[in-house]
Parts: C-alpha cells; structure tokens; sequence
C-alpha cells in the first residue's frame, strides 16, 4: 500500500493548468521531496491533497482510501505555505485548538510531546505573531504533528531557516519518520538539505511529473567525476577532451566525468606536460541533477 | 505516540465535537465577541438616553417609547419600517451580529487557520454547521446583553415598565431563537465572500438591515396575499417577536429560523464542495 496515490490529477486556473495530469506514488514511511521550480505546480498539488481546492479530473489516494474520507484525512497533518495560527493568541493556545479540533485525550500531553520535538517548549506562551520566522515554521510542524498523523505534507517548511533552524528541521523529520513511522511528503528549493533526508524524489514541471526515482536510485544514476587543477586549464581541457568525453569548466576547476580512476587522469596529463596540482573525487548532488535533468528538459 | 495505520472514520458528533469545540474556544477566547456584547448593551442605552435629550432650544424631545420594554421590541409586527421606534429594537443586534460573524470567519481565513480545519475535516457540511451554531449563539447572547442595556437604558430615561410578562419573554425568545436563522445567512454569505472581507461585512450589513423586505412586502402586496406572509422571511419572523405577540409567533420564529438555517447550511456546503475553500 503507498501512502500516496495521485492519477491523472489536473488541476486549472483560468483554463491555465497548474497541475496537468499528474502522476505520483508516494510510498508508506517514505520521505517524499518534492521538487520544482517556482510554479510548477507543487504547492497546486498538496493543497489538493489537503481538500482545499477542488481538482478538476483524476483520482487521489491516501493509504489506499479516497483523499475524502474522514478517516483517513483526520490523519493528515500539513503545513502549507504557513503556519495557520492565530497571530494574536499564544503558541499554546494555537495549538490547544487544534487539540480540540482532533478531540485528543491529554491535550496538555499532547502539546507539551510536540512543542519538545520541535525544541520550542519555552516559549508555549509567547504570542505567535511575536515569534520569529523559525520559530513560526517549527510551530507549523508543531500543529501538524498534533495527534497521531500518518501523512504529513509539508511546503516549504525549511524556507526562511537560518543553519542552525534547518538543522533542527532535518532532526525532526528524521525523528518523527525513524520514531513515529510517519510519511512526509516535503517540498523545497533548498535541494542540498533536501538531499540529507529524502528517501524519494518527484521531480514536477509545469504540473506534470517528469521524474519519480528512490535516493538509491538517484545515487547509482549519479555522475561520478574529477575535479582538478593544473597551471594551463584550457590546454589540459584540451588534451582531456581528446580521451573523455565530458570534460567541462567548473569555476577554477576542470571536471572530467565518468571516470572511475583518478591515477589515470593524473598519469595522462602529466605525460601531455599538464601536472596536477589539485584533484578530488566526487559526485554530482541533487541540486546538479535537478539542474541537468531541467536544461536537458528545456533544450528538448 | 503509536503510530499505526489504521483509519476509523469518525462519527458525525465526533467531527462536530471538535469543530465546534474549537469555535467555542476560539469565540470565548478573543475579545472580539465581548466587545460586541458591549456594544449590544451600549446600543439600546444611547438609544433611549438620546432620545430623552433636550434640542438645541431646551425642549425635551418626543420620547420614542412608551414604555422600556418596547426598545427590546416593537409594539406590533411591522414589515415596513414607518419610525425609528420600529426599527431601533432587539433587530439591531442582527446587523451587528452580522458584522460579528464576518470578522469571526474571515479571521479564519485570514489567519490561514482553515487550512487545518478543510485539512482534517473532510466534510464541508461540519464547517458551515459549526459556524453557524456558535455565531448563533454569539448573537443570543448579543440578544441578552441587548436586553441588559436596553433595561439600564430605560430606566436612565425614565420609560414606564407596564408590559405582559408573557408576550415579553415570547418577544425576548423569539428574537433568540431567530439568531440561529440569521446566524446561517451570515456564515452563508461570509462564504461565497470569503476571500474578500469588505463585501463580505458590507453583504452582512446589508442583509442585516432587512432592506429587502421592502421590496417583498410590495410583492405580497401587489400580489393580495396575506401580511403574514412576510412572516416565512428571516426578518418578517424577526419583527413578528414583537409584544404583542403570542406563543404562536415563537413557533414560527423556531420554524422559520431553523427551516432557513437548514437551507443556507445546504447551499454553503454545495459551495464549498464546488469550490476552492482557500
């Protein structure tokens, strides 16, 4: 059973499609990013997900149910866009509605059990609108961890976060998938930390998905390549291209990819009079493969 | 916390526990609801103060009431407002209420808090009963404390107190009783407007004042049926409560509002099932 199913969803604004039959399968426990440029569809996407807009054709499922049933949807939690408090009321306050609003035993329990995972159990009584902008975010995550959530959609959740909020953020996910078995389903833009945690990826454009692959998967496919230095870049780029077949500039830096054995590189530029003089190993991260995959993409 | 994946869909007083549960928290918790209630005392208070007034020459004015009870309600059912007197009654606190209720939902929305309550509430139908049973009683409770101010008020001004005992707790209960009706106009409009605040107070307002009574009283005119007729209106019912009247009225009071709660309740759900909620 996957936690999400999504069938030729559309979704229209003025006959312009946000999300135009879209595809996704979002596994039980995965932590699902979702990415996509500005537009593409991604947040279109969730708020159908939640019930807050209406999709003009295709099918939603949640852990094999439709998306309306009660019960399956009284396990969602979500942070969209924001936090969706009440600015003038405290942070327990915001979240002692909510408490009311899944009818939970121990609502006290409850608040005290979510405000300590997401590291903000100091401030239960300051008002939210003089929370900063993390600590905003990490009351959304607060709000939808409340209950017992088997679904949690999150949109943007780590936007705005300095080092230190993000590094939280990347716990706390970590902990409520490893410890609660809950599935995430997460977007961003900042694909490095997405990287850290993600087990799948969706990759959408102009609301169709282009690409659903497993981390593991991503690892295997992506490139390995060389990074080095020598004194004459453009000779060595020169001599490099006459034996790989992807040498390109990267900064201050000749990347040569495909290739497995970094001493043969060294040992064929010294012998075309071009020494090494700094060289490292590496492959390419998710930020560059979305990269490549979107320029690929638009060229076609 | 056990997380496990099973799915009990909850029961209907289930959801409408915690939806209104939440509503209730969230009325008795801000000071928006007991302003209004200030404001349904202060109202009736300035109104017969006012009136008891001297002019600019010294002349005390024509007092408007008879006696204290008619600033709670009229003397007899008019559709058509002919004086001030008719209309500066208990049927105020439902263009205020209406007011209120605007700021109550559109709070919701603004504040994005919505999104959590559309999010884990999938039926619409949970959203509009909600609204409507705690605005409703936000405004029953505006009736009451109308009805304080409108005592205090009276007795400022030095009104007479005869009245039938009877017919004044029909009046007071009937106009209660017609909270539920206008309650549901409210979150109704509050939901076809929601994403713009200013039409939907403006929409609340307008409503509020019965205005368009005028216009269905010419019909029924035109038309030879019955004044009673009115009486199948929010309003008509609402100024039917007056003190003159009997146990009867009240029952048309509970019949109309409940009959026009059910059929608001019906058509903002249709519209939220039709629609994007946010």
């Amino acid at each position: 059973m996957n936690a999400i199913e999504i069938r030729n969803l559309s979704k229209s604004f003025r006959s312009l499609y946000a999300v135009d039959h879209l595809n996704m399968t979002v596994p039980v426990g995965a932590i699902y990013g979702f990415i996509g440029e500005n537009g593409s569809g991604k947040s279109t996407t969730m708020k159908l997900l939640c019930g807050h807009l209406v999709p003009d054709g295709g099918s939603i499922r949640l852990f094999g149910r439709d998306y309306t049933d009660p019960g399956v949807r009284a396990r969602v939690g979500a942070l969209i866009e924001n936090a969706g408090c009440f600015p003038n009321s405290s942070v327990y306050q915001n979240l002692r509605m909510q408490t009311i609003n899944l009818g939970l035993q121990n609502p006290d329990e409850e608040i005290r059990r979510v405000l300590r995972i997401v590291r903000m159990e100091e401030h239960a009584q300051l008002k939210f609108k003089k929370c900063s902008l993390g600590m905003k975010q990490r009351i959304g995550i607060a709000m939808a961890l409340l209950g017992d959530p088997a679904l949690l959609i999150l949109d943007e959740p780590i936007n705005g976060l300095d080092t230190d909020g993000m590094r939280i953020m990347r716990e706390i996910l970590l902990d409520i998938t490893g410890n609660y078995g809950c599935t995430v389903l997460i977007s961003s833009h900042i694909l490095g930390e997405l990287e850290k945690i993600a087990t799948h990826y969706g990759i959408i454009r102009r609301g169709r998905m282009i690409m659903e692959i497993s981390a593991q998967e991503m690892d295997a496919r992506a490139q390995v390549f060389v990074s080095l230095k020598t004194k004459d870049m453009a000779g060595a780029k020169q001599a490099l291209s006459e034996k790989f077949a992807d040498v390109r500039f990267d900064g201050e830096y000749l990347r040569v990819y495909d290739v497995q054995d970094s001493a043969a590189i060294v040992n064929y530029l010294m012998q075309k009079g071009h020494p090494v003089s700094q060289l490292k190993k590496n492959k390419i991260g998710l930020e560059e493969y979305y990269v490549e995959l979107m320029s690929g993409k638009e060229d076609a | 916390m056990e997380n496990t994946l099973k799915f009990e869909n909850p029961t209907f007083s289930q959801r409408m526990k915690g939806m209104l549960g939440v509503d209730f928290y969230r009325l008795l918790h801000t000071p928006m609801f007991y302003i209004f209630l200030a404001i349904a005392a202060i109202i009736p208070a300035m109104v017969s103060a006012m009136t008891m007034m001297p002019d600019q020459n010294g002349n005390t004015m024509q007092p408007l009431y008879d006696n204290v009870w008619q600033i709670i309600a009229a003397k007899k059912p008019l559709y058509v407002i002919e004086s001030i007197a008719d209309y500066a009654n208990m049927n105020m606190v439902f263009i205020f209420g209406g007011i209120m209720v605007s700021v109550f939902i559109g709070h919701d929305y603004k504040s994005g808090y919505v999104k959590q309550l559309f999010t884990t509430h999938a039926k619409k139908q949970d959203y509009m009963i909600s609204k409507t049973l705690t605005c409703a009683f936000a405004m029953a409770c505006m009736c009451g404390s109308y009805l304080i101010g409108g005592v205090a008020g009276g007795a400022f001004a030095g009104y007479r107190w005869e009245v039938n005992a009877g017919s004044l707790i029909i009046a007071i209960l009937g106009k209660m009783v017609m909270s539920l009706g206008w309650a549901s106009l409210y979150t109704f409009l509050n939901v076809i407007f929601r994403r713009y605040f200013g039409v939907s107070v403006a929409s609340s307002f307008f409503f509020g004042t019965g205005i368009l009574i005028i216009g269905a009283a010419a019909i029924v005119e035109r038309l030879g049926l019955p004044a009673g007729f009115l009486n199948v209106f929010l309003y008509g019912a609402s100024v039917n409560a007056c003190l003159a009247s009997g146990f009867s009225a009240l029952l048309i009071c509970a019949g109309v509002s409940a009959a026009w709660a059910v059929i608001y309740n019906l058509a903002g759900t249709i519209i939220l099932n039709k629609s994007d909620v946010y």
